[in-house]
């Protein structure tokens, strides 16, 4: 408002000065100055001028406008159009201008920091997903080991009892043979002293009863037996 | 210059006089200088106006000119010079100036009329003026009616000194100010001008073989003199308006500032 109301004032002021400065002249054209010249000649001729004279007026003649007076039309031209411009660009031009710059500024900090923000969360959710993979894999980890554990014991489980049932089927299997043995060793003891008792009615013809000969055959049998075992 | 001589008879001044095309005779006569001044106050006005309208969040076409403008006005010259309080404050004035100056000087090498209104005095002088009540203005508001007297004491001077310091300050900083602006934006685009004209009329009269053949083969010389002074001026036209600012900022900066 101050500087506004200063140019106005200087614009003012300006009017003044307008009136100061005096009408320049247009230069003279080429036949104005050979009129110019040819008069003085004559006057010169007719012995109205001394030549000292005659020079000055002479020179006079090609005496143009000094370039140093300033015009008063363009004084006022110059005047009016730059008060216009001063006026348009100061009210109008400028305030709308910077008021245009003022909201970019605006409209690009916020996006400024409407973008920060987003690389902010951005930032937090990725280091969310980064600890959460990192439990993942913890996790993960656990669980190879307790399975890696748990297999290994389920294997020596199953190897134990595979181990217990062998021993079991073994013990078994050697009861067995060892009853079988003894069955085949009864039956063979009976079978031997019928065939022995048989042998010897043959060989004695009846010297003995029959049940006195097959008690000394077992006897004897069972005293071979007893020496065998 | 002969040949210049012969080309304008009535004097150089003819490079800079112009006729008046409407109201000859009354202070109002509007010449083609005039006319240029007009033409600039409405490229100006189409620029900034029409292009602070745009609001897109990527500035194109005369937005961006406009923005761009503004903003090497603020942060190169007003902000640079001022601070950025009193920059940011005074760029509108300062880029009014800027933009007007430019788009007057910028004629001189503008096809068909070459020619800038600043290379007549009354133009820079009007500015200069401008300038120079401004910061007057300035003062007296930023720092009393003292502000002349304040301004002319520098501190640290001794006393008896101020017999010739109060002189030598008040005429460098009040009177030779406002004449020195004028006068090297003037000059200086009258010289641009007379330049162009100079090496423009050589190539016209060098091409009239009137004195033998062999004139032709000089001819590529002032030609790519032309060449070079016209791009030459192009860079002074920008320069001199940006010199003219740059001093307005700095006496203006003066005036706010009392510390300095």
């Amino acid at each position: 408002m101050r500087i506004r109301r200063l140019v106005a004032v200087s614009l003012l002021a300006l009017g003044t000065v307008v009136t100061v400065p005096g009408v320049a002249h247009a230069s003279g054209s080429a036949g104005e100055i050979s009129e110019c010249l040819l008069e003085k000649a004559e006057e010169l001729e007719a012995k109205e001028i001394d030549a000292a004279t005659f020079d000055v007026e002479a020179k006079n003649c090609y005496a143009a406008p000094s370039p140093l007076l300033p015009a008063t039309g363009e004084i006022i031209w110059g005047g009016i159009a730059f008060l216009i411009v001063a006026f348009g660009l100061i009210k109008f031009g400028f305030p709308a201008l910077r008021k245009g710059l003022a909201d970019r500024e605006a409209k690009i900090r916020e996006d400024l920091e409407a973008a920060e923000a987003a690389k902010a969360s951005a930032q937090q959710a990725d280091g969310q997903h980064e600890s959460i993979i990192a439990e993942a894999r913890t996790e993960a980890g656990k669980l190879i080991e307790q399975a890696k554990a748990d297999a290994d014991r389920v294997r020596a489980e199953t190897i134990a009892r595979a181990e217990a049932d062998a021993a079991d089927i073994r013990a078994r299997a050697n009861a067995d043979a060892q009853l079988a043995t003894e069955r085949a060793m009864a039956d063979l003891q009976s079978q031997v002293a019928e065939l022995s008792v048989d042998l010897a009615e043959r060989v004695v013809q009846r010297n003995l009863d029959r049940d006195t000969q097959k008690a000394l055959v077992e006897s004897f049998i069972n005293e071979v037996g007893g020496s065998r075992s | 210059m002969t040949v210049v001589a012969e080309l304008f008879p009535n004097g150089i001044t003819e490079l800079f006089e112009w006729k008046a095309i409407l109201f000859e005779g009354s202070p109002f006569a509007l010449n083609k200088t005039g006319i240029m001044v007009l033409v600039s106050m409405v490229i100006c006005l189409v620029i900034f106006v029409i292009g602070s309208r745009k609001r897109a969040l990527v500035p194109t076409g005369l937005q961006n000119v406009a923005e761009a403008g503004y903003l090497a006005i603020e942060q190169q010259i007003a902000v640079e010079v001022m601070g950025p309080h009193e920059g940011k404050k005074w760029t509108p004035f300062l880029a009014s100036l800027f933009f007007f100056i430019y788009f007057i000087n910028v004629w001189s090498v503008f096809p068909g009329i070459q020619f800038p209104a600043t290379a007549r005095i009354a133009l820079p002088g009007l500015l200069a003026i401008i300038v120079w009540l401004v910061f007057i203005g300035a003062g007296f508001k930023t720092q009393g009616p003292l502000y002349i007297f304040k301004n002319i004491t520098p501190p640290g001077v001794p006393k008896p000194l101020y017999i010739l310091v109060i002189p030598i300050e008040f005429i460098s900083k009040y009177l030779v100010r406002p004449f020195s602006l004028a006068v090297r934006l003037f000059a200086n685009m009258v010289a641009g001008h007379v330049l162009l004209t100079v090496f423009a009329v050589m190539c016209v009269e060098l091409l009239k073989a009137e004195s033998g053949a062999y004139q032709i083969a000089f001819i590529p010389l002032p030609f790519f003199g032309l060449l070079f002074m016209t791009a030459f001026e192009i860079l002074v036209a920008l320069l001199q308006a940006y010199i003219f600012t740059i001093l307005s900022a700095v006496y203006i900066g003066e005036s706010v500032h009392p510390e300095h």
